[in-house]
């Protein structure tokens, strides 16, 4: 009776474990970022990645690669307040998060409100705001799970094609949804969305998708048939050459921007609005470009 | 095939070979030249960052952060070679004797050995017990103020701990002033030990530092096999031998040789005599002779006991020989004893019953051993109890502390980092209303803390000091309640309460409500404001302590009428304070000497 019990239940488990994942390789991310400041700055490199008033971070626990951008609002600048400080101290925290393994792979969303409780922890009376956009991908489920806050965000494709992206959120024109943190005193005044506003989504990836996470710097300048034409020519999964791509696709949108001529997606967007506009939008551009890889240590 | 299979396995037998010895030539080649016989094997050196922080006393940042908290010290540096105040790294909750200044602070405990120092500690466990060879602490900002290392025997992953668990102490040090406060690795010359560990305590004293220590990382180098130098090892003393052995005293064939000039003197002076001796050497001279075992197991000898020196020998069985000498016993230090089954209810309830019924003060700070029963056990035998010490008892159940609101004569009461729950306090306000001393710093499961102020202005009004670090949600409400109520009030920490407001003037209704005010901590309120200062300086002259850590709405011309105002101020932080830079500091110190301005620095 007992050897008939366990016998079943070895059987039962050897089955719901082959039905639970059909392939039981664990993926990864690999990773090459990019990116130019506005204002030329991109001999200044501050701790980390930063571009301008942009920040990325690429980070890898035991479960999960996390990548993540901010884009530091630049209004803050006729304050005195350096925009560049407020993301890059976020995205450095959420860096540290994941490193420590202080976090869930399938809750973006956990990283980002315990990043921006981070901030508030400092004895530095930190001050500004910034977007975030947070991907992560749980190397056993083969899920990829996102959060995005504002207009930066994220590009998934398959096949020559876009398969998931991300919403712009925005309160209104050029004013996206922001993480702040503002002067005392005017709280009412500064834009100030909870960590919790941000759009979360989660799907399954599969071997050979391109992740593409960029700030607005890039999405306003090339529009995605641009974007797929240089991803076309990413034929290996190796660092290198996932570099190069990076490297184009940000290069290719900070000369557009700065082309006055040129019908930038940002511009048609204001054409939409009754705005009559023309040419690039000057912007930090940064670029996160990502393949999905089997896990090698 | 076979033959091509053949010669590849012939191939690979002879560079396998080849290589084998080669290494064997190689060891031996070293250890002739260490001076040893060539069969022996090659000690390993393991190099280790901390895998995990099982336990400390105290940390500066919130709990759930990894901003300024012990868990920050485990893994591999963050900030080290670096030099200044990171939230990477690890940080206690005090520094210097500012604490030790407030009347909120309990009396030092007679007996203290001199070799003891130790204020705070944090306990380590690495992944593999070695033999270690070096213990290095990366100190990155303010350092030297390690006092102490020890090693356990105990490997806390294993499955099946021993019920034998023994302390070594590593290094031993009194503190010493370190001038610079840049980062150093600070590794100092380690007790061989004769069992391998990976466990290891740092206790810290920080009361000669300018500003709050950061340790970045601690390395614990060690062989994997025994050294092969013999080992002395060193005899442990252990309370419990000590123990009263009546029988050899009432042997009749014993020859009585008089006690010499002590039978001349007077019974108080040997007492006087006696209460100068440490606990060790008390319970050793109750085995001399009949006369020194009278005056040793005298009540009156332990009306004070510490025991948190010996924490790491301290068993039931110790306590259970001193409870026949400590029925006249009116404070108690049991703080870091019993944890890792060292103390059980059995023994601490047997002790309490026979010894609580005169004790007035109750320190009782890290005792993970206690329970909700040992708390019951309290508020029974304990009824004139005025003093009780339960910081950093995370571990004790919220319900326990519902037996607290038994002690009616509480007049301190220290819940630093305990879950105590908001209706447990409540009931605690409602019947303690001797409460002179209140700590509920890091109460994190408290709900509503303008409830419990406003419970305090109208049950506590003899309240001098006030604990409030990182209570998220006070608001001008409950301050304004508070400042109302409790008009004695001298010490008020408010530091990290976010949710307080300038704007709403309640820090300018407190400095009017409060003349008697000494101490008073603002930090990383970014809203104070220099009318907030100017109200400080015209109302509360009696101010000794104040920090305004981060603000940026203060200017200079404020504190200068503060400091002018406010004669006996001891301390003021102006940390991260942007209008108020190097220079104004130094200016301010020139024009008064006596106030210690702290300014600290992340670069």
């Amino acid at each position: 009776m007992l050897s008939v019990l366990s016998y079943g239940r070895l059987v039962a488990r050897a089955v719901l474990g082959g039905l639970s994942q059909t392939d039981g390789r664990d993926y990864s991310l690999v990773t090459a970022s990019c990116g130019f400041g506005k204002d030329f700055r991109k001999g200044i490199l501050k701790k980390g990645m930063c571009y301008g008033d942009d920040a990325c971070f690429i980070a890898r626990h035991r479960s999960a690669d996390v990548l993540g951008v901010a884009d530091g609002v630049g209004g803050w600048r006729d304050y005195g307040v350096d925009p560049s400080q407020f993301s890059a101290t976020l995205m450095r925290t959420c860096e540290r998060l994941v490193k420590e393994g202080r976090f869930t792979p399938s809750s973006p969303v956990g990283i980002l409100t315990s990043g921006y409780y981070e901030l508030l922890q400092n004895k530095v009376p930190l001050l500004g705001s910034s977007t975030a956009c947070i991907v992560v991908l749980d190397r056993r489920s083969h899920q990829l799970h996102t959060c995005n806050l504002g207009d930066s965000g994220f590009l998934v494709v398959r096949g020559g094609e876009v398969v998931h992206r991300s919403d712009e959120q925005q309160h209104y024109f050029n004013t996206p949804f922001q993480l702040s943190i503002a002067p005392p005193g005017a709280e009412g005044v500064v834009l100030s969305d909870s960590p919790e506003a941000a759009d979360s989504s989660s799907f399954d990836v599969q071997l050979g998708d391109i992740i593409l996470t960029a700030s607005d710097g890039l999405f306003d300048n090339m529009p995605d048939y641009m974007i797929l034409q240089e991803l076309k020519k990413l034929k290996s999964t190796n660092y290198d050459s996932i570099q190069q791509t990076a490297q184009s696709i940000a290069k290719q949108a900070h000369e557009l921007a700065y082309d006055p001529n040129y019908m930038s997606p940002f511009a048609q967007f204001a054409c939409d609005n009754g705005l009559n506009v023309r040419g690039g939008k000057p912007d930090d551009i940064t670029v996160l470009l990502s393949i999905v890889a089997e896990y090698t240590d | 095939m076979l033959t091509l299979l053949s010669m590849f396995y012939y191939i690979c037998l002879r560079r396998r070979s080849r290589s084998g010895t080669r290494g064997e030539a190689l060891s031996s080649r070293r250890a002739v030249e260490s001076g040893q016989r060539a069969t022996l094997p090659i000690s390993v050196e393991v190099e280790q960052y901390a895998k995990e922080v099982l336990d400390f006393s105290s940390h500066y940042g919130s709990e759930n952060s990894m901003s300024y908290t012990m868990w920050n010290l485990a893994g591999m540096p963050n900030v080290y070679p670096s030099s200044g105040d990171f939230t990477q790294t690890a940080v206690f909750r005090a520094y210097g004797t500012w604490w030790e200044q407030c009347a909120s602070a309990p009396l030092p405990f007679r007996r203290t050995p001199k070799a003891f120092h130790s204020q705070d500690y944090i306990e380590l466990a690495f992944e593999e017990p070695v033999y270690p060879t070096a213990v290095e602490v990366l100190e990155t900002y303010h350092p030297g103020a390690i006092v102490q290392i020890m090693a356990c025997s105990l490997n806390p992953f294993s499955q099946n701990p021993p019920t034998d668990i023994r302390w070594e102490v590593l290094w031993a040090e009194e503190p010493t002033k370190v001038l610079t406060p840049q980062a150093r690795q600070f590794s100092p010359s380690i007790k061989q030990l004769s069992f391998p560990t990976n466990l290891i305590r740092v206790e810290v004293n920080s009361s000669l530092l300018k500003y709050y220590t950061e340790l970045d990382a601690v390395v614990l180098r060690g062989q994997k096999d025994r050294p092969i130098l013999s080992l002395y090892k060193m005899p442990r003393i252990d309370i419990c031998d000590l123990s009263d052995s009546d029988e050899d005293l009432s042997d009749p064939g014993h020859i009585n040789l008089g006690n010499g000039y002590f039978d001349k003197l007077p019974y108080e002076l040997i007492q006087l005599i006696v209460s100068h001796l440490t606990l060790p050497d008390l319970c050793r001279l109750t085995q001399t002779c009949k006369l020194l075992h009278q005056h040793c197991c005298d009540p009156l000898q332990y009306i004070q006991l510490s025991l948190q020196p010996y924490w790491a020998r301290l068993s039931d069985t110790s306590l259970g020989h001193l409870q026949g000498r400590c029925t006249l016993l009116q404070r108690l230090n049991l703080s870091w004893t019993g944890n890792r089954g060292a103390l059980t209810l059995t023994g601490f309830s047997s002790f309490m019953n026979a010894c609580g019924g005169s004790l007035v003060c109750l320190e009782l700070s890290c005792c993970h051993f206690l329970s909700e029963p040992c708390l019951e056990v309290i508020s029974q035998t304990c009824p004139g109890l005025q003093e009780l010490n339960l910081s950093s008892c995370d571990r004790l159940h919220p319900q326990a502390f519902t037996h607290i609101s038994k002690l009616t004569q509480l007049r301190r009461l220290v819940l630093y980092r305990t879950k105590i729950e908001q209706t447990a306090m409540l009931s605690i306000l409602t019947f303690c209303i001797e409460l002179r001393h209140l700590n509920l710093g890091s109460c994190v499961m408290i709900e509503d803390y303008d409830v419990v102020a406003s419970m305090l202005a109208v049950r506590c009004r003899s309240l001098r000091s006030l604990d409030l670090w990182r209570c998220r949600n006070l608001t001008e409400r409950g301050l304004a309640e508070l400042a109302a109520g409790c008009r004695l009030l001298e010490e008020l920490d408010l530091g990290w309460c976010s949710t307080l407001q300038s704007s709403s003037g309640c820090f300018q209704h407190l400095a009017r409500n409060l003349p008697c005010l000494r101490k008073l901590f603002l930090t990383a309120n970014r809203t104070v404001c220099d009318s907030d200062i100017e109200e400080l300086a015209a109302n509360c002259p009696a101010l000794q302590h104040l920090d305004i850590l981060g603000t940026r709405m203060v200017s200079s011309s404020s504190l200068r009428k503060l400091l002018q105002a406010c004669p006996k101020l001891l301390l003021l932080d102006v940390s991260f304070c942007s209008q108020v830079d190097a220079r104004i500091v130094q200016e301010l110190c020139g024009l008064f000497p006596n106030v210690a301005i702290k300014k600290s620095f992340t670069q």
